[in-house]
């Protein structure tokens, strides 16, 4: 299983807008694109591969709102925030093909990004530990004397 | 028929490790079975989304979860087959040392009234609320002795809930500045804090050195081992005795017992080689068999153990076997801190407390000890601190985790459940585990007074959290559901009167002169503090009075 080009394009758009970059970096900077990938197609999850569906979902809302020339990633940002806000109110202008809904769908990559943002650097979303620097959190778990 | 044991014990956990220890010094040949493993510190990883506060896909700590699924009934009496990273599941570590390889510490003895529950409220309709057989007196001696051997850090002065006759071991944890905080804003109110009891090394004790203060506390092993519980205390005084075996990867199926009844062994399921796939049916005998594994599990294994002269399970004659399922509704009020109180990121972060209201509130039955909380992962912060207005998305959401991550505060408590005998561990009739047992079916929910109380306790955390200075308060109402979790008890009561309960006040099963349960099954009720210490407690006493046994 993998992503076609413009789903992969759809996903990183929307990871941009779910935690976008301001003075400190956002979810494509702290590669969380990475950590979703992996998460959509590494492990199997139960419901991944109708997760990945919602990518092409994004467009297809993109063209019923803004024409065929338009995709997701090409919509203005406050365009791509808006569109969004429709899917979380339950809002669609297209079909979904069950079991994809818009609703369930947006606030599940919203989880599973903020998951990879704010988890710890190793699951692969948090790179540098961005967001933890933003915060002022560290585990500082390096004892002087290594545990048993 | 010879042994080679004296005693099986099963379930390495925070009893079993202590009972291990004290029998096996006490010249008691003791074999020591738990399914999951001894684990390193660094097989137990810093996994944000894997720990047992976040079991978001699973944790490090559970072997096999696939194959050792739990029934939840739901309040529509729909079954799902749950595994171990759902929160139905109820989920406890199941690895050597148990919960306490990554716990929260707090080490509290209960109230001398948590003892006596029906005699200060009476019985409310449709609960099974009682008096536990023995009382505070009889359980002081080993809560000071958990105290000193497993190691708490406390303020001896302060902590007056219960009479008390000797210091603890090590110096209370720091407190933090917004503790301070909530300390001033408790004044204020008249209530009295004081420092809560923690098992930390706040110093270097027995052996280990001591807490680094660091922020990834709460579900996760400790980097210097300071975290204090019988894998790092107990255990490794059985095992240096030469008494004590200890067989990880051991799935107990049954407790054996012979044509008149009585138990006379355990078989259990164990790798054919250390470090083998393959897993062999094995039986063990000994004079004493001692179970402790968990109020779900141990109840699942005297149910499993049914015979023909016990045909609904092992201490079942009185219907008790399973029933009155307890943990804690734990009401928690979130706050923000005014911007010149920053919220400290040492952990472990617990360091203030009050039990002005675990009894004596008018109308209310019980009550709960209310604190602050453990240093918080910035995830969990995500999902579960920030005010219920904010955006989930966007910069709005960033923005404000960035503005409020050092401002968040919150007061919670363990709230003292009004049992039901309709909150139950039973044998699910389909689903079966990787060794074709039925596994455990968790059904009913909580008693209304529980309800109640837990309301009336989140109001004292809004109120404290308020009179402190907060900014903003708020809070969700409780709700009615299974609660047992890691603070699970109550499915293997105690009484004086073989009618009333599945075990004696020292923890042997009626009726049966050698079979003990020994976990937080044998709780009658199970207080309005967090239950590890006494459940050390019991375990202290149970081992004790099988060393003066004849």
């Amino acid at each position: 299983m993998s992503l076609s080009p413009s789903q992969l394009t759809a996903l990183r758009s929307l990871l941009d807008r779910i935690i976008p970059a301001d003075d400190f970096p956002g979810a494509l900077a702290a590669g969380t694109d990475t950590y979703v990938l992996r998460h959509l197609l590494g492990d199997g999850s139960a419901g991944a591969h109708v997760l990945l569906l919602g990518f092409s979902q994004l467009d297809a809302e993109t063209v019923a709102r803004h024409g065929a020339h338009q995709t997701f990633a090409t919509l203005l940002p406050p365009q791509q925030d808006a569109l969004l806000a429709d899917l979380a109110a339950a809002r669609p202008m297209t079909f979904w093909p069950p079991p994809l809904a818009a609703a369930p769908w947006f606030h599940r990559l919203v989880e599973l990004a903020h998951e990879g943002f704010y988890a710890d650097p190793a699951n692969g979303g948090n790179r540098d530990a961005a967001s933890w620097g933003m915060l002022g959190y560290a585990p500082r778990t390096t004892p002087e004397r290594a545990a048993p | 028929m010879t042994s080679d044991h004296d005693v099986i014990i099963v379930g390495a956990g925070l009893a079993g490790g202590i009972l291990a220890g004290v029998l096996a010094e006490g010249g008691r040949r003791v074999l020591l079975l738990d399914r999951g493993r001894s684990l390193a510190y660094s097989e137990i990883p810093g996994d944000h989304l894997r720990n047992h506060r976040l079991t978001l896909y699973g944790d490090h700590t559970t072997p096999d979860p696939a194959g050792h699924p739990r029934v939840f009934i739901d309040g529509a009496g729909v079954p799902h087959t749950v595994l171990p990273h759902d929160a139905r599941y109820q989920l406890n570590a199941f690895t050597v040392g148990g919960g306490a390889r990554v716990w929260g510490m707090q080490a509290w003895r209960f109230h001398p009234d948590d003892f006596r529950m029906a005699t200060r409220y009476g019985v409310p309709d449709g609960s099974s609320l009682a008096d536990w057989p023995i009382g505070y007196a009889d359980l002081a001696p080993f809560y000071e002795r958990a105290e000193h051997e497993i190691g708490v850090a406390g303020d001896h002065a302060g902590t007056t809930h219960a009479p008390r006759a000797r210091d603890f071991p090590l110096p209370p944890v720091p407190r933090s500045p917004s503790a301070e905080w909530l300390a001033r804003g408790a004044d204020r109110l008249g209530w009295r804090t004081f420092t809560p009891p923690l098992a930390v090394n706040t110093r270097p004790y027995l052996g280990r050195g001591a807490c680094i203060q660091c922020a990834q506390c709460i579900g996760f092993a400790c980097p210097t081992d300071a975290k204090n519980g019988s894998h790092n205390t107990l255990l490794p005084r059985a095992l240096a005795s030469g008494r004590c075996t200890l067989v990880t990867r051991a799935h107990a199926s049954r407790v054996l017992t012979d044509g008149s009844g009585q138990a006379i062994g355990v078989e259990y399921f164990a790798p054919t080689t250390t470090d083998s796939a393959t897993l062999e049916r094995r039986t063990a005998r000994a004079r004493t068999i001692i179970v402790s594994s968990g109020a779900i599990e141990s109840a699942r294994l005297l149910l499993l153990s049914a015979s023909p002269l016990q045909p609904y399970g092992l201490g079942n004659h009185g219907d008790h076997l399973g029933r009155h399922v307890q943990g804690h509704a734990y009401p928690i009020a979130y706050g923000l801190l005014p911007p010149d109180v920053e919220s400290s990121l040492l952990g472990p972060g617990v360091s203030v407390a009050t039990t002005q209201f675990n009894h004596g509130n008018p109308g209310i039955i019980g009550g709960a000890m209310l604190a602050n909380d453990f240093v918080k992962l910035p995830l969990i912060f995500w999902r579960q601190s920030l005010p219920p207005d904010t955006p989930r998305w966007g910069l709005a959401n960033k923005r404000a985790m960035r503005d409020l991550f050092r401002r968040g505060i919150d007061v919670r408590g363990p709230v003292q459940e009004i049992p039901s005998p309709d909150s139950r561990v039973t044998l699910d009739p389909a689903v079966r585990d990787t060794f074709g047992l039925p596994v455990a079916r968790l059904s009913g929910t909580t008693h209304p007074e529980t309800v109640r109380t837990a309301e009336f306790m989140r109001a004292r955390a809004e109120e404290w959290l308020r009179a402190s200075g907060a900014e903003r308060v708020w809070s969700w109402p409780a709700e009615k559901k299974f609660s047992a979790g890691q603070h699970q008890a109550g499915t293997c009561r105690m009484s004086a009167d073989p009618r009333d309960g599945v075990t004696d006040p020292f923890g042997r099963v009626h009726g049966h002169d050698h079979l003990f349960v020994c976990d937080g099954s044998l709780h009658v009720t199970n207080g309005g503090f967090n239950p590890a210490l006494t459940i050390m407690a019991l375990a202290f006493r149970t081992a004790e009075h099988l060393l003066a046994s004849p």
